[in-house]
């Protein structure tokens, strides 16, 4: 018990207890005190008894002496003579057990004695002159009864008590007849040996006749002071016998044991009184302090129950009435309290929810559940729904008939809104890298890929990249390894920072490589990722658009620098031709002789002629740069040789050359018809004219395909063009390398234009004296 | 003391001009017409033949231009003569040209066609 118990009624028991106790004690020991007395007096009484006895006894035996004193002295006849002293003596002493010896002592002289032998040494002896004897003597004589000297010590030996009856004979002493009774006997004839068993011891004593001293003649003891002692006083001898117990505490020894049984019970008696008393004290106390943290337990529920930051609602679990609700339930649902009492809890749970709920309550109400928990709606009084969590206990005991229940209500909507947020999040953001076209791995660094994003497959054709570090490089392009592990090693070195914009190329599992863009981030020392984060993305397509835009560049380029050489040709060409004008005209201007002036006007003709010339193969140049969308169909370029060598017929027969041609049927390429009339002109001309003056000249025209384009090559044995210096040059506008006043340099320049127009190339190859091959790549 | 000038021009219409002109002008006793800078070499190379006070050198010419013209005529003369002025002449105004001819120490000048006989006057006055 932990409380403090009131003082007064703590008290009281004790109180009584000791009372109790005392009162039992004090009735026990009075008891006792009485059975002490009872068996103090039962003692005595035992004593008395044998005191009585001894007593009793020893009267007898001195009765008998006294008649056998009587019997001798009755045989004296009247001159003071026994005539039959031992015949008498004889009959007397044997035939009584209690007399030793007999004696006549007439005059105070012992003269005869029997029995004689054990006695004839007293005989003569006169007691009355025996001063330690004659005391008792003289108090019989004046007495004139018989009386019992002794005991005293025998002149014969032995301790005997005598008994005198004195004898007068005719009123005159005569002397005594006396009896002898041996001390032993005596005792032996009073039956105390018998009697005083272990319990007793005796002592008999006589009060000496001259000091008046008591003396004691048995061995037992002397001490009769603490001893119950019974006395019996003999006047024929001034004898006393006491008996005194072995043990005088015996009876106080009987009760001591039960003395302590008493005081044992009586203090037991007092504990229970105290612990009776003392009960209902504390139960009082019990009582008074669970009234009172029942009180307290109470308002502290009554507190909690309204003060608490969770809707609580008590509910009928019958009925499914509300019978009481809470500050926060009411605000939870925008309802008063007033309006829940009596609501039945259906009403405001929203109609999807409601089944389950009802069907727990009414495993509540049958007892096969004590408690439940649920995520619910609710719906408030203006219309709006919320997520709860419902906790729901029953206020029964277990058992029992099914009365209300407690409904605890938390408002989880915020929850409940944000998970739904949050899942949308991650479901957004799954899908956004799921989907994206950015391959995202996260790689340990042990190279292993530990994670790689769906977009992986899509784009390498690898469902997972189960690489290690060197194993990852052998997917890369071997000139873009080294960057790679460049970059790695530098994003080793700092963590967190993103080194991207790496382009390489990296082999598919269709074998092919396509270009990716890396971005690499040492995310090593974040938790959640440990790893490289590696994000690639397939820009093959750019990367190709790009390498496009510079071949695009270039041949832009390319055509920038030909129409700058064009200008300038055409600026070179037209200037040259106006600056011979303008000085003809000077010269004109200021000639007075007539015939140079027709020389002059001549010379303006030429100009003239010239510089139509010159316009017109612009013209030409011009359009085939120009004609973007000119006309192109399929081909067959043996057809169109042979229509060139018609043409060309009368030159062939004049220069006695040889042509062979070498073109399959089936070559076939996509040309403009006048584009390829023109090139196949220009090259079989160029080869006539060009020959060399020491041979006949020998053209091979060839078709055949290489690297899957068709080819056709054009050789001649003609004087050839010196690449060495000309090189750059073959095809150039007004390039000319002979001193031949029908070269004008127009006609490779067109040609290779046109070629290109339509998607093809042309090369050359020539050795100065030797000759010069031509050869025209088809698109 | 007689005044020589080479004229190297593929352009035969500019030949019988430039005839004219030089012979207005009356600076030039000595006077060369070539119509390639090949035909030059090759008299040079024939036989002694004296580099004149003043070339007038086309650009644009078949087989040798006028640059190529006057690297050659750095190996075929043992040394071109201080006194030897080398003017391009050309129809060309491209500024690329006039830059190329800067690069050529033995180059005096760049002149654009047309000429005229002042201009020839004023080279003729020039060399001493």
């Amino acid at each position: 018990m932990t409380e403090k118990l009131n003082p007064a009624i703590n008290k009281k028991p004790l109180l009584v207890a000791l009372l109790a106790a005392l009162f039992f004690l004090a009735l026990g020991l009075f008891m006792l005190w009485q059975r002490y007395q009872i068996l103090q007096e039962t003692r005595d009484d035992e004593m008395k008894g044998i005191i009585d006895l001894v007593e009793q006894n020893i009267d007898q035996s001195l009765k008998y002496s006294y008649s056998a004193a009587l019997s001798l002295a009755l045989q004296i006849d009247e001159n003071g003579v026994i005539n039959n002293f031992d015949e008498v003596a004889s009959q007397l002493v044997d035939g009584n057990p209690s007399i030793d010896g007999i004696q006549t002592v007439p005059g105070g002289v012992i003269k005869q004695v029997y029995p004689y032998e054990e006695n004839k040494a007293v005989i003569n002896y006169n007691i009355l002159e025996d001063s330690t004897r004659n005391e008792e003597a003289y108090r019989a004589i004046d007495n004139r009864k018989m009386f019992f000297a002794g005991p005293i010590e025998l002149k014969q030996g032995g301790l005997a008590v005598i008994g005198r009856l004195p004898v007068f004979i005719k009123n005159e002493f005569w002397g005594f007849s006396a009896v002898l009774i041996k001390f032993e006997n005596l005792i032996d004839q009073s039956g105390i040996e018998d009697l005083s068993s272990n319990k007793f011891k005796f002592q008999f004593s006589k009060r000496d006749p001259l000091s008046g001293k008591e003396e004691f003649f048995l061995s037992t003891t002397n001490d009769f002071t603490k001893s119950y002692s019974g006395e019996i006083v003999f006047p024929d001898g001034d004898w006393k016998i006491y008996i005194i117990p072995t043990e005088p505490y015996e009876p106080l020894y009987a009760v001591i044991p039960v003395a302590f049984l008493i005081l044992i019970m009586s203090g037991a008696l007092g504990w229970i009184i105290f612990n009776t008393m003392k009960q209902p004290a504390i139960l009082a106390a019990k009582v008074k302090q669970q009234a009172g943290d029942l009180a307290k337990s109470e308002l502290q529920f009554r507190t909690i129950f309204n003060q608490a930051a969770i809707g609580m609602a008590r509910v009928n679990s019958l009925s499914g009435k509300i019978l009481e609700t809470n500050n926060r339930f009411q605000e939870l649902l925008g309802y008063t309290n007033e309006e829940l009492i009596q609501k039945d809890h259906v009403a405001i749970s929203y109609p999807e929810d409601r089944d389950e709920n009802i069907a727990l309550m009414g495993r509540l109400r049958n007892n096969e559940i004590r408690e439940y928990n649920l995520k619910k709606r609710l719906v408030r009084k203006d219309g709006e729904i919320i997520w709860i969590k419902l906790n729901v206990s029953a206020l029964w005991s277990h058992g029992e008939k099914a009365s209300s229940h407690i409904a605890l209500v938390e408002d989880i909507s915020a929850r409940v809104k944000a998970q739904r947020e949050r899942e949308e999040n991650e479901r957004r953001f799954r899908s956004l890298v799921e989907n994206s076209s950015e391959v995202i791995l996260i790689i340990d660094t042990q190279g292993y890929a530990k994670y790689s994003s769906p977009s992986l497959e899509r784009i390498t054709g690898y469902k997972e990249l189960y690489v290690a570090e060197n194993e990852i490089f052998s997917l890369i392009h071997p000139d873009d390894a080294s960057n790679l592990i460049g970059k790695f090693k530098e994003s080793r070195e700092n963590p967190g920072v993103p080194f991207s914009g790496i382009k390489l190329r990296l082999q598919t599992k269709c074998v092919n490589y396509i270009w990716v863009d890396v971005t690499i981030t040492n995310l090593t020392r974040e938790k959640s990722i440990g790893g490289y984060v590696v994000n690639f993305r397939d820009i093959t397509a750019k990367q190709e658009a790009e390498i496009n835009l510079f071949k695009s560049y270039d041949f832009v380029m390319e055509q920038n620098k030909r129409l700058l050489n064009f200008a300038y040709i055409v600026s070179h060409n037209l200037r040259s031709h106006s600056s011979n004008l303008e000085s003809i005209l000077e010269l004109y201007k200021t000639e007075e002789c007539e015939e140079e002036k027709q020389t002059y006007i001549s010379l303006l003709e030429n100009v003239s002629k010239n510089l139509n010339e010159s316009l017109h193969d612009l013209n030409e140049v011009v359009s085939i740069n120009n004609n973007l969308d000119i006309n192109v169909e399929t081909i067959k370029v043996a057809e169109y040789l042979d229509k060139t060598l018609e043409v060309l017929q009368l030159q062939i027969k004049k220069k006695k050359a040889q042509v062979n041609i070498d073109v399959p049927e089936e070559m076939q390429v996509t040309f403009n018809a006048s584009y390829m009339e023109s090139v196949l002109l220009n090259f079989l001309t160029n080869a006539l004219r060009y020959s060399h003056r020491d041979r006949n000249p020998v053209i091979t025209v060839t078709g055949y395909i290489d690297n899957q384009r068709w080819v056709l090559k054009i050789a001649d044995n003609g004087i050839g063009i010196d690449l060495n210096k000309h090189g750059d040059k073959v095809f150039g506008l007004y390039k000319t390398f002979t001193e031949r006043k029908d070269s004008r340099g127009v006609g490779l320049f067109i040609t290779k234009n046109q070629i290109n127009a339509m998607g093809g190339n042309v090369f050359v190859d020539s050795e100065p004296g030797i000759g010069t091959t031509f050869k025209v790549i088809f698109k | 003391m007689r005044k020589s000038v080479w004229v190297i021009d593929d352009d035969e219409i500019y030949q019988m001009i430039i005839k004219k002109l030089i012979q207005k002008s009356g600076v030039f006793e000595d006077r060369y017409f070539f119509k390639g800078a090949k035909q030059v070499i090759s008299e040079l190379e024939k036989s002694e033949f004296l580099v004149p006070d003043v070339i007038l050198l086309d650009i644009n010419m078949p087989l040798m231009d006028g640059w190529q013209f006057i690297e050659k005529l750095r190996t075929v003369v043992s040394e071109i003569p201080e006194r030897t002025k080398i003017y391009i002449v050309s129809s060309s105004i491209a500024y690329s040209d006039k830059e190329r001819a800067e690069k050529f120490p033995e180059v005096t000048g760049f002149l654009s066609k047309p000429l005229t006989v002042n201009i020839l006057k004023e080279i003729g006055e020039s060399v001493k």
